[in-house]
């Protein structure tokens, strides 16, 4: 928070001790997954660090098992991840804004009932529902071999953005909640249609709420793995880190790596999608 | 190299092809390898009835029974009967891994044996002879009371940490060769159900009890890390033996175990002798166990083709072809060498005998697509030479002795409570009277599995082990 | 919305409670009219009845989603409170170092904190404490039973559900106008103050939200349990709840009858236990009548 000039650097100080105290054990585990990555065998302790880039090397060729030595393309399953996150995040925020509007806005009928009707349905894991939208691909899907890649990918993100909806939804409720009517009012009152209103008014002032959603639908979308498995032609980094951990086999710090190297489209989301949505933001009340 | 010899094969076929002037090809597009089978497997059972699976498919003999069961891989018995040559020429045991009910549902990839590897300069120090050693244990002189003895002696004058090591996590497949070695039985054809054979698994549970009570064996054995414990403790001369698998062999020399450096061939060779898994006791047998690995063939493949009804017949021999050709003598030979896995017939087998040969492809000097021999030089480079070719001749007299796990769909699910049992014996939780009770306990809580599951016999009175 | 959900999940949901009564089994549509009636609700009941572990798991599920629950909410609560009176930058970062759980792979995740609290001396806990002269045997961990292995499958899946609620407290926070906070600090208050008087109360929707939310995701989900059990890092018995367990004995093997039996029953036993935390923080009074109509 800024621009809060009385606020005191002791209790800042204080406040930041706290959560590093708190951190430690996190900030080591995450260092040394790094560190691992560059070293020759898993780093747990001072004494197994030995230095090496093998692992990167490795991995940007696409060598990932010893005995198999069949390489992939790293990048392209990079690209298909990153599909499949922005679809989920971007088809969710659309569908979560609309519909928690509505949900805090509009009175209809059976408004309660749907709010618990979504969160019913969340007690549902996803992989419970699997066969039933699986049964439902089975029916659905082109017989084309180029139309059946295409519609694999939409598929995949319609399914996985459907099991974020109702958390979305009940999220937005709240940010839509907070607002008071007042601002609202005052658009119509200038005659400006509802959607109109949504659009200039109200969607600038969720946009905490809007970054909190993406967020959390670009990391489903990105950690997937029963339902890119299921459905996805093509691998994700998710999927092919998970079937390359077997433990006996693999060569740990080539997971270690990768893992890293899947961390950090998810950071770059986060840091952009905070400028954007949080940038001019004063929040206060005008007029 | 597992995966690329379908990439092979049908690029000969292309070849034979093309020297006859046949203007079609067959591109092999999509190449998948991934280390975790069981994650292979269910992805393709997902797959297949959607039709987007592959059109081959590498993986373990055990789940031919359910694939076989649901239709969704090509029974090819008919096409394999014009090639009875080659049929014959894989090992038996390994083809009828590749059978369901009768029929012929793909052919053997790989396979391997699981030996007790031994110490050799610490069993020099304490007396134990290694060199009439694979023999005596081969005739069942020498069972687990043997290994017992010297693993306590060794330990005992100070020589090393521990007296053997095992895998980690599972009970599969390593820890099982146990029940066999005890003259137990996991599977009987007669009902088609699993056994539970209590003696055997007494007897198995109880060794382990007795190994960790003695610290002959670390009580958290089950958790321990594969790269950063149990190799090393191997490599480094920490145990005298330790129940491994024929890839040890080669993995010692790729991956840096030994204080931050790989073993070298010669190495390899001096530090370690190897033998069958022992007898449990006298009148027992040794064993080992295999868990072949099998070319199988999408009962939908070139369903894409918009002719598929017409050529459905077509694509399926072809299909056959190609695995027949991805089992080439000289792609399996490579692969076993490679991977220091067991080749799966005997033209290979004679092959790794051929020292020319392997001088050829030590220096790549082999018929192969020029891709394939980019991704495999490295690794041909550490690995082919004489001492590893003469380790898979001297180990595949260990085939005679094989056991295979039970192909059974409930059998994960036992081999889980085992692994339990074995864990809870480790830490010494249970005795392993305790634990044979357990196992019971969790088998019959089951319904489904207690409905697949026949126990079998009680546990010994007056057993005593060593 | 409507759409969507109704495609992806009613039509499933409809689905997975008839399949629950065939012998569904490997993705094949030829058991799709095989009735078995209630077996697989008949064979998971008699393995609870039977099962000598079960009560290890009915009492690890109970501590586990308690102390987590609250560790989540709470936690999620201070931080992003924490968070709310630093600098921007300074508070991101935090964030997005809290982040991390929740984004890393679950298979790498749980890697990490195998290493981390593993028993031996390649634990990094042990091997910092043993280098401390702390202790000089390493500590099992996880294999304490049962207050070691419920310590470590809190603590691992506690960080991942902090994220969680920190996001949407943070995000409620950046929402609420700053004039409010503003005022306050000019009469003198102090953060706590702040917290306390305004801010908390602020957000009572999104408290009540996180506190559902995580309740049922953590009775329903497992899957950064599977591994840490599978490793063997903790104790099978006290690392398992009963969602890990219910999918362990019915998915083993590809049989999805039996875990969709599973799946209907805990969803049951989630939604029973989601109207009763709804019930209990007032959800009736918080869904006034919007003032939305025209």
């Amino acid at each position: 928070m800024r621009d809060i000039e009385t606020k005191s650097r002791k209790s800042e100080l204080l406040i930041i001790l706290t959560i590093v105290i708190a951190s430690v054990p996190m900030i080591l585990a995450f260092s040394l997954l790094v560190l691992s990555s560059f070293s020759e065998e898993m780093v747990t302790n001072l004494k197994s660090f030995r230095p090496t880039l093998e692992n990167w090397i490795n991995l940007f060729q696409g060598k990932m098992a010893i005995t198999g030595s069949i390489r992939v393309n790293i990048f392209e399953i990079t690209l298909n991840t990153l599909i499949v996150a922005l679809g989920v995040a971007g088809l969710v925020t659309i569908v979560s804004t609309l519909a928690g509007y509505a949900l805090s806005r509009m009175d209809f009928r059976g408004r309660k009932h749907v709010m618990i009707a979504l969160l019913v349905l969340h007690a549902f894991p996803g992989v419970a529902l699997i066969v039933g939208v699986y049964l439902l691909y089975k029916l659905t899907l082109p017989q084309d071999p180029d139309l059946m890649r295409f519609y694999s990918f939409f598929y995949v993100i319609l399914a996985r953005g459907a099991l974020e909806i109702p958390m979305s939804v009940w999220l937005m409720k709240g940010f839509f909640d907070a607002i008071p009517w007042e601002f609202e009012w005052s658009g119509i009152i200038d005659g400006a249609s509802r959607i109109t209103v949504w659009r200039k008014i109200m969607l600038p002032l969720v946009k905490p709420g809007i970054l909190a959603v993406a967020l959390f639908a670009f990391i489903a979308g990105w950690q997937d793995i029963i339902y890119v498995r299921t459905f996805l032609i093509d691998q994700t980094l998710a999927t092919f880190i998970e079937s390359n951990i077997e433990s006996e086999f693999s060569h740990m710090p080539l997971i270690a790596a990768a893992g890293t190297l899947y961390l950090l489209p998810t950071i770059v989301f986060f840091l952009i999608a905070q400028r954007i949505l949080l940038q001019g933001y004063s929040g206060g009340l005008k007029g | 190299m597992r995966v690329y010899g379908i990439v092979e094969g049908a690029r000969r076929i292309n070849d034979i092809w093309k020297e006859n002037g046949v203007n079609v090809r067959i591109v092999i597009t999509d190449k998948r390898y991934v280390s975790s089978f069981q994650d292979a497997y269910e992805e393709f059972l997902s797959k297949q009835p959607l039709g987007q699976a592959g059109d081959f498919f590498v993986n373990s003999y055990v789940y031919i029974p359910t694939l076989a069961e649901e239709g969704y891989i090509l029974d090819i018995t008919n096409y394999a009967k014009a090639y009875g040559k080659l049929i014959d020429d894989f090992y038996p045991t390994l083809i009828k891994a590749c059978e369901y009910k009768g029929r012929l549902y793909g052919l053997p990839q790989d396979t391997e044996a699981r030996p007790l590897y031994v110490r050799k300069d610490v069993a020099e120090k304490i007396g134990l002879d290694v060199k009439t050693l694979p023999e005596k244990v081969r005739a069942g002189e020498f069972t687990w009371k043997d290994v017992y003895y010297w693993a306590k002696k060794a330990k005992d004058e100070g020589y090393v940490e521990w007296g053997l090591i095992h895998r980690k996590g599972s009970a599969h497949p390593d820890l099982i060769q146990f029940i066999f070695a005890f003259g137990g039985k996991l599977y009987d054809e007669k009902t088609g159900k699993l056994v539970l054979d209590v003696p055997a698994v007494y007897k198995w549970l109880f060794v382990e009890w007795k190994f960790a009570r003695d610290g002959l064996i670390p009580k958290d054995m089950m958790a321990w890390d594969w790269a950063k414990q149990i190799h090393p403790t191997i490599v480094e001369g920490k145990t005298l033996f330790d129940i491994g698998g024929t890839w040890y062999w080669t993995e010692w020399q790729m991956k840096k175990y030994y204080h931050g450096r790989s073993l070298t061939p010669e190495e390899v060779k001096e530090w370690f002798a190897y033998t069958l898994f022992p007898a449990g006791e006298k009148g027992d047998k040794p064993v080992t166990l295999s868990q072949p690995f099998v070319w199988m063939i999408n009962s939908k493949a070139g369903q894409q083709n918009p002719k598929y009804d017409e050529l459905k017949d077509i694509y399926h021999e072809l299909a056959f072809l190609v695995i027949v050709k991805a089992s080439d003598p000289d792609i399996n030979a490579i692969h076993s060498i490679i991977s220091a896995h067991l080749p799966v017939r005997k033209e290979a087998a004679k092959l790794l005998k051929d020292e020319t040969w392997l001088e050829e492809l030590k220096r790549m000097n082999v018929d192969l697509d020029p891709t394939v021999k980019q991704n495999i030089k490295d690794i041909v480079e550490k690995t082919v030479n004489p001492i590893n070719a003469q380790f898979l001749a001297n180990v595949s007299y260990m085939l005679e002795y094989t056991h295979l796990a039970p192909a059974h769909p409930k059998y994960p699910a036992l081999a889980d409570i085992f692994t339990d049992a074995v864990d809870k014996v480790l830490r010494g939780e249970m005795t392993p009277e305790k634990a044979v009770e357990y196992v019971i306990q969790k088998v019959k809580a089951d319904p489904d599995l207690s409905k697949n599951v026949e126990i079998v016999g009680k546990i010994p009175e007056n057993w005593t082990f060593p | 919305m409507l759409v969507m959900v109704l495609i992806f999940y009613l039509i499933p949901l409809v689905m997975t409670v008839y399949l629950s009564f065939t012998s569904m089994k490997n993705w094949n549509v030829k058991y799709l009219f095989d009735l078995v009636g209630f077996y697989n609700y008949h064979r998971l009941f008699y393995m609870f009845q039977h099962d000598p572990s079960f009560k290890a798991i009915v009492l690890t599920t109970i501590v586990f989603i308690l102390i987590t629950l609250v560790v989540n909410v709470f936690g999620g609560l201070g931080l992003a409170l924490g968070t709310f009176f630093l600098s921007d930058i300074v508070g991101s970062k935090f964030r997005l170092l809290w982040l991390l759980p929740r984004i890393a792979p679950i298979a790498v995740y749980s890697l990490v904190w195998y290493y981390f609290f593993h028993e031996t001396s390649i634990g990094t806990l042990n091997s910092i404490l043993m280098e401390l002269g702390i202790i000089h045997q390493p500590i099992p961990w996880g294999q304490i039973i049962p207050w070691g292995a419920w310590s470590v499958i809190i603590f691992v899946n506690g960080l991942v559900g902090v994220s969680f609620g920190m996001i949407v407290f943070t995000s409620a926070l950046n929402q609420i106008p700053k004039e409010l906070v503003i005022a306050a600090r000019v009469d003198g208050a102090s953060a706590w103050t702040i917290s306390k008087r305004i801010l908390i109360p602020l957000l009572k929707w999104h408290l009540l939200y996180v506190l559902t939310w995580q309740f049922l995701s953590l009775l329903t989900t497992y899957c950064h349990l599977f591994l840490l059990v599978e490793w063997n890092l903790v104790n099978r018995d006290y690392g398992t709840t009963l969602a890990l367990y219910v999918y362990n004995t019915a998915f083993l093997g590809g049989e999805l009858d039996q875990g969709l039996a599973a799946a209907v029953i805990l969803s049951v036993i989630g939604v029973s236990g989601g109207f009763l935390t709804l019930k209990l923080l007032g959800f009736e009074k918080m869904m006034k009548r919007p003032r939305g109509d025209v």
